[in-house]
């Protein structure tokens, strides 16, 4: 490996990977720091005096399990929400002939290209109407259809060949079994790919849950987070640390279990 | 779940998609038992009226008719008819019994019949050992041959098959195209097959139907669309080398090419007139010496040897070229020879409509 000579594009692959990680090792070492090392020796990625002080503190001042759990449960309900409809709406596009059906494709589809910022009042006001203020259901409901799911899906649903859905239709197998038996399988590289993005997407999203969540005991982690980097709580870097680190632990675990689709999707559509 | 099978009509059918006319009235009947072959250029229309038969394409005008029954009108428990795709359409997240498991299991075949079933046809098909591997793992004709007992377990009335061998290697062809034809002898189901290797149609065929531009131009036993082709189309379709048809016109019994008269006809009722004279390449004898007064001399362009038989390309005096085929080469290339033409074998064409007039000994 050695042999090969370090070209121009390794070092500049080296300089991006540490320029990736390193934002990441920081926040893990000033997790372990005690507040007065965090600001002296703030950039030494070994902590002078390791503790774990942090972590118990933070268990004390905040229910977290409780955060983990409100942020899985929304995170969660965002990406079934979101994988269903998608695949749903794109094996219809798929599937079916109807009138105006590129007309509503692309009615979809431009949704998409509608900033966060100009649906964000309309859509409290609906939530609030129906009462689902401080609601996890509440944050979770405007997201549960999502066009960048359906548009992915359709394209890969289209490389499905048509003599597959038309065996199974010979055979008399019910839409909905072609549906969940042969389609969803097939796209099961994509599927896990996107919902990971969706998942991960959901679990850091911040403007949206702040809008509706005002009960502490429905916070989620990075509703949380932000008490600690701003005046409530005083900012207590390390403590702001340990909850990030405590944040980005579940999503990691996550992509590592999947590592093999996500990567998988990329080079592989699963058929052939 | 009966081992019996089923007629199939097809009455005044059209097909349109958008503007184009894909099928137009098409009438066909398929006995029951039958092994019937449509074939034809691709585009023809044939694999649409297959997926017409199947279901999966609904006519724009005529009946589709299973034993007598109006296809939409009677409710397919998935036992009626079965169907193997070219591509083979195996479901790519399944093992090879799972793909025959499939529809049993969703149907509700109960699980004892079924393992009996799939054995069955995992043995006859020698699939035996394959039966835990994805189809990804398989070679084309193994796929070829799951594909097949897909269709077999359901043990169905019909059997439709979409040029299944057509992505296989030529060396497997003739080996699954065996296959197939026990198959039928053994369950003796109907099958439609499409094709648009003649070869294939031959071999396979109780009848052809040669399908042109969503038109059937001929349904008949293979021995019959290959020696009495009802028009030029059908009889350049079939057989390799093409057959050869050279214009010529009719001077008081004899045809006549650019003076030169080639063959004696005695047919009444035939006017003194241009015709297109159809001969298989093996009807030509070929000479070193002048056989008869109908003899004429040609040039040998081209030979090609492909071991069974030889194949010469013969240019006649006026540039116009012949392909014959000859058992033994004794001829050179650039070579005079005299050819002579088998009359018995040869087949007269109107000229305009390009219908067989069916003469000569032909009853």
């Amino acid at each position: 490996m050695l042999k090969k000579k370090l070209n121009l594009w390794h070092v500049l692959l080296i300089i991006i990977i540490l320029g990736a990680i390193f934002p990441i090792l920081f926040m893990v070492s000033n997790s372990f720091k005690t507040l007065r090392d965090s600001y002296g020796t703030m950039l030494n990625l070994i902590p002078l005096h390791p503790t774990f002080e942090n972590y118990s503190l933070l268990n004390k001042q905040v229910n977290l399990l409780g955060l983990t759990w409100n942020t899985f449960l929304m995170a969660t309900m965002v990406t079934v929400g979101k994988l269903l409809t998608g695949l749903l709406t794109a094996y219809a596009f798929r599937s079916y002939q109807f009138k105006g059906k590129m007309l509503i494709y692309l009615i979809f589809v431009s949704t998409i290209f509608v900033p966060f910022t100009i649906v964000m009042i309309p859509n409290y006001l609906v939530i609030s109407k129906l009462n689902l203020l401080n609601n996890i259901i509440g944050v979770a409901l405007p997201q549960l259809c999502d066009a960048t799911g359906i548009m992915i899906f359709l394209k890969t649903m289209e490389k499905i060949p048509n003599s597959l859905i038309d065996a199974a239709k010979i055979d008399n197998i019910p839409n909905r079994k072609i549906f969940f038996n042969i389609v969803v399988p097939i796209l099961k590289p994509s599927i896990v790919s996107v919902g990971a993005i969706f998942f991960i997407n959901s679990w850091n999203e911040y403007v949206w849950p702040t809008l509706i969540l005002k009960d502490k005991s429905s916070f989620t982690l990075p509703l949380a987070l932000q008490n600690y980097i701003s005046s409530e709580g005083g900012t207590n870097f390390p403590l702001a640390m340990a909850l990030s680190t405590i944040m980005v632990v579940l999503p990691l675990i996550i992509y590592l279990i999947f590592q093999k689709y996500i990567l998988n999707s990329i080079s592989n559509s699963g058929l052939k | 779940m009966s081992e019996s099978n089923a007629t199939i009509e097809l009455k005044g059918i059209s097909k349109n998609f958008k503007k184009n006319t894909i099928i137009d009235g098409l009438d066909l009947f398929v006995n029951a038992g039958e092994f019937l072959v449509l074939l034809g250029p691709s585009g023809c229309g044939k694999s649409t009226t297959l997926r017409m038969i199947a279901g999966l394409e609904e006519p724009s005008s005529g009946k589709v008719l299973i034993d007598s029954q109006d296809r939409n009108q009677t409710k397919d428990d998935g036992h009626t008819i079965a169907m193997v795709f070219q591509d083979y359409a195996l479901y790519p997240n399944m093992t090879v019994y799972q793909n025959l498991e499939y529809a049993l299991k969703v149907h509700k075949v109960p699980s004892k019949n079924r393992t009996k079933l799939i054995e069955n046809v995992l043995d006859t098909l020698n699939l035996t050992k394959y039966r835990d591997r994805l189809p990804s793992q398989l070679s084309g004709g193994q796929k070829q041959r799951v594909a097949v007992g897909r269709g077999m377990v359901k043990k169905s009335k019909i059997f439709l098959l979409d040029e299944p061998l057509s992505n296989i290697d030529v060396q497997l062809r003739e080996k699954a195209r065996d296959e197939i034809q026990k198959l039928h002898v053994t369950n003796n189901q109907t099958i439609v097959y499409v094709t648009h290797d003649q070869l294939e149609a031959m071999a396979l065929g109780d009848r052809i139907a040669v399908m042109n531009q969503g038109i059937i131009q001929m349904i008949d036993i293979p021995e019959n669309i290959y020696n009495q082709p009802t028009n030029l189309f059908v009889a350049k379709f079939i057989g390799t080398p093409q057959i050869n048809v050279i214009e010529v016109s009719l001077k008081s019994n004899q045809l006549v090419l650019d003076e030169t008269p080639i063959m004696q006809i005695q047919k009444p009722g035939l006017g003194a007139d241009s015709y297109y004279l159809g001969i298989r390449p093996e009807s030509l004898r070929c000479s070193k010496t002048k056989q008869t007064d109908l003899s004429f001399t040609v040039t040998v362009e081209n030979i090609i040897d492909y071991g069974r038989f030889v194949q010469l390309l013969l240019v006649m005096e006026n540039s116009h070229h012949l392909k014959a085929i000859v058992n033994n080469n004794e001829f050179k290339v650039n070579e005079k020879i005299f050819v002579t033409l088998e009359q018995t074998t040869s087949i007269l064409f109107d000229l305009t409509t390009e219908k067989n007039l069916y003469w000569g000994n032909y009853e």
